[in-house]
């Protein structure tokens, strides 16, 4: 099976993978990480709340998210952050916004749908009486939520968050879509031009596995480990 | 700062000469669906297995059912259907091999698109299967051996089909997904809705009225799902069992 | 000693087109101890829950330190630093140490410094008899401590009123005195106290008045001496001939 198999092209290769490739993959995976858990809250906190037209906007927003494949997503944002953008600027035609930028957003925007239903139901399984027990003391609403109820949330979530970007850090390989250079973008290019598509998609695939599934088991001593405490 | 927005280049002619842009985007959704519902059928029946052989006792069948679904999972769905679709073929003896590749379109991305999307979605099924076997109380299992049934009658009759009722509403959100995820395919050169929204955004350069029109296809049919779902639950619902789904939030697309 | 800290007047509240309080007056003077007691469902826990506005309500006006809790211009923030409210169970932060449980809302709504309020922390959590568990998380303490630490975290404003939500009927019977005895003492200091329990010894020996509910009704509103000695009402002799049997 491996009579053939171009081991000398992967190494070839190598730095062009990690060193744009990868870097890309996980520059994009933590700042929509980042950027999705923020947003995401925001839109939980909305859906809990009791105001009316904030619970249905945020409701909506998710529910649109959720419904959509991920691809459709990549390609609306890609076309439509340069409008926005050009809009926002004043300017009279699309700005350029490049792929990587609109990845960044397109991610953020799209995992907030996802992270916020994992922190709605965090902050669900926190007892009404900390919220009361908070505003007894005088704290104010964002007091109480960022103090008392989104740390005990985030942290009885943590597993599930963590789980979640994983998926992220997979998923990002879509953005092959808007042919930017992530590290199967970056392992494409080089299959097609050298024709070693079994070579390159062969370890592309055992990268991806290696770390998504180390990661995974981390999550996993996570939570077997928040069990006892808990 | 304005786009022009043109509604009525649905109706007009698409550029395969077909039909009009909205016959094209249907034609998109039938492929979308009839990818869906065969690697569903393979999920199902694949994932049912490997679910239920991960909750045996053997040690060694669950260690491959472990094995199985680890390596499935921690792979993107869309290396995996680069795998089936370019490297398979030139794994296999060169005959075999080059006949795989001469298959015309479009099955020739239909198929490995199944198979992909169909093992990639069996594991999340497996997943739940063994949950719901998990979430029934262990004397149900107890009980059937008493009665002196076989290990496979045991599941066949006692713990499957009270398992499968539980996991119907997570059931329903993968099969959502299998739709959603069915869009990948577009990358192996697979015309479903997606692949034909963005062509026909490349063609026509009605770049919003495309998505859009493909927006809103998926939710109508989402919303289809969903609706004919809560009707199943309804028919198989047990008289006097109230769902334990547990109704722990999940991470997943 | 006669001016009012707490004041009802009225007060009703629906949940849905269930009445929960029926038109319910009542007050209780500064320095006073005030013991709400009654069957369960009675609506004693959300009355006092309108003292401070957790429980909003639809009729009627609750006046506290001469504030209307329901009114707009009302700064139920300010108005609650000024209350300490003690929980059945306990509600302290599970992710914070004790002492920062006690510092939090020192800090972050008085405005006080950190060491200021470590300080006075440190100074309650002797009086409550805990100052060796200060670092500890509230997992790692015992029920009845605790109830003791939320005491302190509500001291820890310079309340100028404290109320306590059955802070005894989540505690196991032998942790049920620990907390009892501090109750006992803030009372015997001259801290005005809205108490909802159904610990009549604690209600014998340092309530002021008693008051009765039922059915979300006011049933008796009386002096100590005469509730125990004469109930007037049949409602509040049953319950008492009930409670006191055990």
């Amino acid at each position: 099976m491996f009579s053939g198999y171009d081991f000398d092209v992967i190494q070839r290769s190598l730095p062009y993978l990690f060193r744009d490739g990868m870097t890309f993959t996980v520059t994009l995976t933590l700042l929509a990480m980042t950027g999705g858990i923020v947003f995401g809250t925001l839109l939980a906190m909305m859906r809990l709340s009791s105001f009316a037209p904030f619970s249905l906007v945020a409701g909506s927003y998710v529910n649109l998210m959720r419904s959509l494949p991920l691809v459709l997503v990549i390609f609306w944002f890609f076309f439509l952050v340069p409008y926005i953008g050009g809009w926002i600027v004043g300017a009279p035609r699309p700005i350029a916004v490049g792929a990587f930028w609109s990845a960044v957003i397109t991610f953020t925007m799209f995992e907030a749908a996802y992270y916020c239903e994992i922190m709605r139901a965090g902050i669900q399984s926190i007892p009404r009486g900390q919220v009361a027990a908070g505003q007894a003391l005088g704290l104010n609403y964002w007091q109480t939520m960022g103090h008392v109820i989104l740390p005990q949330a985030f942290r009885n979530m943590l597993p599930v968050l963590l789980t979640q970007t994983i998926i992220l850090f997979q998923d990002t390989s879509l953005v092959y879509v808007i042919s930017a250079t992530d590290f199967l973008g970056a392992a494409a290019k080089i299959a097609n031009r050298d024709y070693r598509l079994v070579e390159m998609y062969t370890f592309v695939a055992a990268v991806y596995f290696v770390i998504s599934f180390a990661l995974s088991a981390l999550v996993k001593r996570l939570q077997s480990r928040m069990a006892i405490v808990q | 700062m304005r786009y022009n927005w043109d509604w009525s280049i649905y109706f007009q002619r698409a550029s395969d000469g077909s039909g009009t842009w909205l016959h094209y985007l249907f034609v998109g959704l039938a492929w979308t669906l009839a990818t869906a519902l065969a690697a569903w059928v393979i999920a199902l029946v694949v994932g049912s297995i490997v679910g239920t052989l991960r909750t045996t006792p053997s040690k060694w069948i669950v260690r491959l059912g472990n094995a199985y679904v680890e390596i499935f999972r921690n792979i993107p769905l869309l290396v995996q259907m680069f795998l089936w679709f370019f490297v398979l073929p030139e794994l296999l003896p060169k005959g075999l091999g080059d006949a795989v590749k001469q298959i015309p379109p479009p099955w020739g991305s239909y198929l490995p698109a199944v198979l992909s999307l169909g093992i990639y979605t069996s594991v999340r099924v497996a997943e739940q299967v063994r949950a719901g076997i998990q979430s029934l109380p262990r004397g149900q299992r107890m009980a059937g051996t008493a009665l002196g049934l076989t290990l496979p009658q045991n599941y066949r009759f006692v713990l499957l089909p009270m398992a499968f009722r539980i996991i119907l509403p997570p059931l329903t959100s993968e099969f959502l997904n299998i739709i959603k995820n069915s869009s990948v395919a577009l990358t192996i050169g697979l015309l479903e809705l997606t692949g034909r929204a963005r062509a026909m955004q490349e063609f026509s350069f009605k770049v919003f009225e495309a998505f859009a029109a493909a927006t809103v296809i998926y939710l109508v049919t989402n919303m289809i799902v969903v609706v004919l779902m809560r009707a199943l639950e309804r028919r198989v619902r047990v008289p006097g069992f109230i769902g334990t789904t547990a109704k722990a939030p999940q991470a997943g697309h | 000693m006669n001016s009012s800290m707490i004041e009802f007047r009225a007060v009703s509240k629906w949940y849905g087109s269930f009445q929960v309080l029926k038109r319910c007056s009542t007050r209780v003077d500064k320095g006073q101890v005030v013991v709400v007691c009654g069957p369960s469902g009675s609506g004693k826990s959300t009355l006092i829950k309108c003292v401070n506005g957790l429980e909003p309500f639809q009729e009627g006006e609750i006046i506290v330190n001469a504030e209307s809790v329901g009114a707009k211009g009302t700064n139920l923030s300010r108005l609650r630093s000024k209350i300490g409210m003690v929980f059945q169970h306990f509600e302290l932060f599970p992710h914070m140490s004790v002492t920062e449980n006690l510092n939090l809302a020192q800090v972050k709504v008085l405005g006080r410094s950190r060491e200021e309020a470590t300080t006075k922390s440190m100074a309650l959590l002797k009086r409550v008899g805990l100052e060796a568990h200060a670092k500890k998380y509230p997992g790692e303490l015992s029920g009845g401590q605790q109830q003791r630490v939320a005491i302190a975290r509500g001291l820890a404003m310079d309340p100028i009123a404290m109320l306590f939500d059955e802070p005894t009927s989540a505690l196991d019977p032998e942790m049920i005195n620990e907390v009892l005895d501090v109750m006992v003492e803030l009372a015997q200091e001259g801290m005005t106290m809205m108490v909802v329990t159904h610990e009549m010894g604690f209600a014998r020996k340092v309530a002021h008045r008693v008051v009765f509910m039922d059915n979300g009704e006011i049933v008796e509103d009386a002096a100590t001496e005469e509730f125990f000695g004469s109930p007037r009402s049949d409602r509040a002799q049953l319950f008492l001939s009930k409670i006191l049997q055990h």
